[in-house]
């Protein structure tokens, strides 16, 4: 029966984010054809004819109404087709999944890495709540909001692996290949990355903590003579997890934008250098293609986020 | 007919007798076969089918999978035998090529007369060559055997031997342009040392051994690994990590870097590549000789030299360095800095208070130090200069094809033959002469003379003329000629820089 | 708090007040170490990294200002007229604005300055758009709050337009949380533009910001990794002083916050 009332609401959910995407889409699309110049021109190169600049433009479909391309454009998308590169003239599906797994790796350590460190850092300022160890986290979090995290990259490139020689500087190595060297590779910009993690899963979960403890509702069993940690484990920490959820989705969304400058700073050839160079050459086909992708991954997870929301909380589901 | 042997001792002759290489070592044992040399390229190849790219920085890429026609002498740039064997002027209208036997693309397509005639007549025909000027003297091309073509010419162009060391010259297999068409850019077969295996954009191109490669015993290496990284201080960063072998077009600024890191060996060398203004002659106050001679006094080269490169480059007054065989002293003491006389000029040419300049230039640090370096030295004689930057592409086309800009802050990365060089970007309609017209008429027959001489002597002469010409007219700023500045691991062996400079890898070998 | 009144006097007098021009070169002088003359040394060029510091300050505060003002004008009315007329309109809207916040925001600026040509100005447009969605959500969310207030119907049983409505009534009873979401949006573009420059998308020389100057001072990592300091520490403690006087709002306006 829940089972049944969950797959409805799967579906129904499912559905729901259709327009949405539809929607991104075409606000992708649309910002980009904005563009002031043309772009054939600049395609065709030096020493380029006027039949040349023609021809490259109907090739391109560049000629034809905004409407049309923008159909076309998403009838291939549907179909897994998000046209090809500009520049290279390689399929941009192509080149997004042959880079998605660099970025991965590094967004997946840094989120890991937040919520490994964010989480007890929370626990024990929300436990410890006006104590030094609060404060200390506290102005923690503070300073690591407002941390340029591709500042910390590089300060941590000069230290560990420039002057010390403990991580590579640059680039990446595939998981699949050499597990190890792939990790450390990734080590340092995760690192870099997670720094605002921690501080924002530390703060959100600290204040949500300490209002849980300090409802009526946790006075009573602290009343009846629960030990904070009981209480805490038992009840502060499985009403949290609402918060925590939220975090996370947020904290994807602002990784998935951070690691494109951190991805610069170590020179890894990730979805950030991707965009980066796409946004610079003009090539919009890649520009759209990235961030589709990732706005696709984004509203996946706050799909998977709300349905996770309904399991912990049955009173969701019910509205 | 040389060994491979022969012509690394000539080589290296040459270069001790040239300008002398700074930190390269050269004695550097027996050569090893075996071993991929990892190396940091600085941009992403534009088309990895020399008919079809225009970058000039895809050479590195195809010299590893493409053979000339004609090769040149590293140190002076002299044309030698390449899948030409010899050559010879019957006549000032014609030029016969016999081609080496037993040459084979990588796909086993022989490279004989007839396969050299297909690529010749592509790069002059194909509506996607983009080297059609390069052979715009040629009027026909006639196989006369298995081996032989002979060139007609529309005019004398002694020019044409070293315009085939470039692009127009290497060749690609018939078979695989036809079958492939537009998809040879991504899937290149030559006949160099090496044959392509892959190329992930922005990010790695990979090369093999060709088992049946012309030069017996040749190559050392097994493959050449290049993994894109446009910063080069990432680039160095990653060499000296040792996750690659080799890095080039290194700043000098570098070469402190290097030095620190005891694993490395920087190499160094005099080159072709001249950083400079192009002046825009058809638009407004640069149409005006005082002006451009302003322009040119005004900037300190030394300075620039020292703030930019770290004193390790020569200051440009010609388009040619000063080890060149075409360069002529004379003309290089014509603009010494000389704020005060700028000043006089622009006053002369109605600009006493100053005159705002819409300059183009690219994004990356390097240039924007150097037009931070250049808006300082410019400001004290009174010129305001407004930099508009962005991608290469996008400026070089903003700047030539949209007549957008005044000047222009870029580079001048060479051609073979110098005579090229003028043509390209002084000529009338040169893509590279954003006036599309000469700016004084004695250009056209100046031009024409340095490729009617047929000996050095007379050359060089012809080349003195016409850069007397250029300079009194003041039609470019040149700034610097960058020295070539790579960095290598320890186990690399056997490399050398040559004047063209960009990196051949030819004669490389890893130690075990 | 104190900071900010600081650093905003330090912009407005910037010529003043740096000992040098922030552009004044010398090449033999330079990646020189901190002395009396040169507090914080000298950068690549020899120019004097404490009076560049100081002469960013403008810079990058315009750049934040400028990118909260594009998301003001856009966000504001937005949010004003979906919260106030409700119905389709909202519904559209909501729609369109739950779309923008699913785009990691720094990425999608960087697709637009890509798209509108590099420059500073058109990187805080850019980073101003995408903003802007945050500001509509707040301030629609806000307009629904105050629209059920009593002297918001009586306004309207007396027939006032609909602007005069939004403009008396709602706008100053829905503006406290605005303010607040403002000033913390400031940190955020201020970290933006200092990416944004860091990519060479914002800035253009010879202007000095602290986003370009660390990218300069990436370019001399190896050999004077001193020099990204004083940036960094720069962007770090600006965008900390808009947080805390963003809290501090937070507080000081919202009486059920102060429980905490």
């Amino acid at each position: 029966m829940i089972l049944l009332r969950h797959g409805r609401m799967i579906r129904r959910r499912a559905f729901q984010i259709v327009p949405v995407i539809i929607l991104a889409t075409f606000v992708v699309f649309g910002l980009l054809q904005l563009v002031p110049g043309d772009i054939a021109v600049t395609l065709a190169g030096e020493n380029a004819t006027d039949a040349r600049i023609q021809q490259i433009r109907q090739s391109y479909g560049l000629d034809r109404p905004f409407l049309v391309q923008y159909g076309t454009w998403l009838w291939n998308a549907v179909h897994l087709d998000l046209s090809r590169s500009y520049l290279s003239n390689e399929p941009v599906l192509g080149q997004i999944l042959h880079r998605f797994p660099t970025s991965l790796l590094i967004v997946g350590g840094a989120l890991s890495l937040s919520l490994l460190i964010g989480i007890p850092l929370g626990v024990l300022a929300a436990t410890k709540s006006g104590s030094k160890l609060d404060t200390a986290v506290t102005s923690f979090a503070s300073l690591g909001v407002a941390l340029p995290n591709f500042w910390l990259a590089m300060i941590l490139v000069a230290t560990f692996a420039l002057s010390w020689n403990w991580f590579p500087a640059t680039g990446s190595v595939a998981l699949a290949k050499d597990p190890a060297k792939a990790l450390l590779h990734a080590a340092l910009p995760a690192i870099a990355l997670a720094a605002g993690g921690v501080a924002e899963v530390a703060r959100q979960l600290r204040s949500a903590l300490i209002e849980i403890l300090s409802s009526q509702y946790v006075r009573t069993l602290h009343a009846k003579g629960l030990s904070p940690m009981a209480i805490l484990w038992k009840h502060g920490l499985k009403n949290v997890s609402v918060t925590l959820l939220t975090v996370i989705g947020l904290l994807v969304n602002r990784l998935l934008g951070a690691t494109v400058v951190v991805e610069a700073v170590f020179a890894i050839p990730g979805m950030g250098s991707l965009i980066v160079h796409a946004a610079i050459h003009k090539d919009f086909p890649v520009v759209q293609g990235v961030v589709l992708s990732m706005v696709v991954i984004v509203i996946s997870l706050n799909l998977l986020i709300d349905l996770l929301y309904t399991l912990l909380d049955p009173r969701v589901g019910l509205k | 007919m040389q060994s491979p042997f022969e012509l690394d001792r000539r080589a290296f002759l040459a270069m001790l007798a040239a300008a002398a290489p700074v930190g390269s070592a050269y004695a550097q044992g027996t050569p090893r076969k075996g071993g991929i040399l990892k190396v940091s390229a600085a941009s992403n190849p534009s088309s990895l089918d020399p008919t079809t790219g225009g970058a000039g920085s895809d050479h590195i890429f195809l010299y590893t999978m493409f053979d000339t026609l004609v090769a040149f002498d590293y140190a002076t740039l002299q044309p030698i035998p390449g899948l030409a064997e010899s050559w010879t002027y019957d006549d000032p209208l014609t030029l016969t090529l016999n081609i080496r036997p037993g040459v084979v693309f990588h796909d086993g397509t022989p490279c004989d007369a007839a396969a050299v005639k297909e690529n010749l007549d592509r790069n002059r025909f194909d509506e996607r060559s983009n080297v059609k000027p390069d052979l715009s003297t040629v009027a026909d091309v006639a196989v006369t055997g298995p081996l032989q073509l002979v060139l007609k010419l529309k005019q004398p162009d002694t020019a044409l031997p070293l315009i085939l060391s470039d692009r127009a010259g290497m060749m690609s297999s018939p078979t695989a342009f036809k079958a492939l068409g537009r998809g040879h850019d991504r899937a290149p077969v030559g006949a160099g040392p090496w044959k392509f295996v892959s190329w992930a954009d922005n990010e790695r191109v990979i090369v093999t051994r060709h088992d049946r490669y012309w030069r017996a015993g040749m190559p050392f290496l097994d493959g050449v690994e290049f993994q894109v990284i446009p910063e080069v201080n990432t680039g160095l960063r990653s060499v000296i990590a040792g996750q690659n072998d080799f890095v080039y077009f290194l700043s000098p600024q570098q070469k402190q870097i290097i030095d620190r890191a005891k694993n490395l060996t920087a190499v160094t060398g005099p080159t072709l590549y001249c950083v400079q203004f192009y002046i825009n002659t058809a638009r407004g106050p640069m149409g005006d000789v005082r002006v451009r001679q302003a322009l040119n006094h005004a900037v300190d080269r030394e300075e620039f030299n020292r703030a930019t490169m770290n004193g390790l480059s020569e200051p440009a007054t010609l388009t040619l360095p000063s080890a060149h065989w075409a360069f002529d002293k004379q003309m290089a003491q014509a603009y010494p800095y000389d704020p005060d006389k700028a000043r006089k000029l622009l006053a002369e040419a109605g600009f006493k208070d100053g005159l705002d300049i819409q300059a183009l230039g690219y994004t990356d640090q390097r240039h924007v130090q150097r037009q931070e370096v250049l808006i300082e030295q410019y400001r004290k004689v009174g010129i305001r200069l407004k930099f508009t930057n962005g991608t290469i592409p996008e400026m070089t086309n903003a700047f030539f094809v949209e007549k957008k800009g005044d000047i222009y802050l870029s580079a001048w990365t060479g051609r073979p033959d110098p005579s090229l060089t003028y043509q390209l970007m002084f000529g009338a309609g040169s893509f590279y002469n954003a006036s599309r017209t000469e700016a004084v008429p004695e250009i056209g027959p100046a031009l024409l003379e340095t490729r009617r001489s047929q000996d050095l002597a007379g050359r060089q002469k012809a080349f003195a003329a016409l850069q007397k010409i250029i300079t009194e007219n003041a039609l470019v700023v040149p700034l610097v000629f960058q020295f070539e500045m790579d960095a290598h691991g320890q186990k690399v062996k056997g490399y050398k820089p040559n004047l063209l400079g960009k990196p051949k890898f030819e004669n490389v070998w890893l130690e075990g | 708090m104190v900071f900010l009144i600081a650093l905003f006097a330090l912009a407005l007098t910037a010529p003043v007040v740096a000992p040098f021009a922030p552009t004044t070169q010398n090449v033999n002088n330079t990646l020189a170490e901190p002395s009396l003359q040169h507090l914080l040394g000298t950068d690549d060029l020899g120019r004097d990294v404490f009076s560049r510091l100081i002469h960013g300050a403008p810079t990058t505060l315009y750049a934040s200002f400028l990118a909260v003002c594009v998301a003001c004008v856009l966000g504001i009315p937005v949010g004003l007229l979906a919260g106030f007329l409700g119905g389709w309109v909202d519904d559209a809207i909501s729609r369109v604005i739950d779309t923008l916040l699913s785009f990691p925001a720094i990425v999608l600026a960087i697709g637009v300055t890509g798209a509108l040509g590099i420059g500073l100005t058109n990187g805080m447009i850019s980073v101003g758009i995408v903003f802007s969605p945050q500001l509509a959500r707040l301030v629609r969310a806000q307009t629904l709050v105050v629209k059920q207030e009593l002297y918001v119907d009586a306004a309207r049983c007396f027939g006032a337009s609909l602007w005069r409505i939004i403009l008396r009534h709602i706008m100053p009873n829905a503006i406290q949380p605005v303010i607040v979401q403002i000033t913390l949006l400031l940190a955020v573009a201020l970290l933006a533009e200092a990416s944004l420059s860091f990519l060479g998308l914002g800035v253009q020389p010879p202007q000095p910001s602290w986003g370009a100057m660390l990218a300069r001072a990436y370019n001399y990592m190896e050999i004077a990794p001193e020099q990204m300091y004083a940036p960094g520490l720069a962007i770090m403690f600006t965008a900390l002083a808009f947080n805390t006087l963003g809290e501090a709002l937070r507080v000081a306006l919202d009486p059920t916050a102060k429980r905490r």
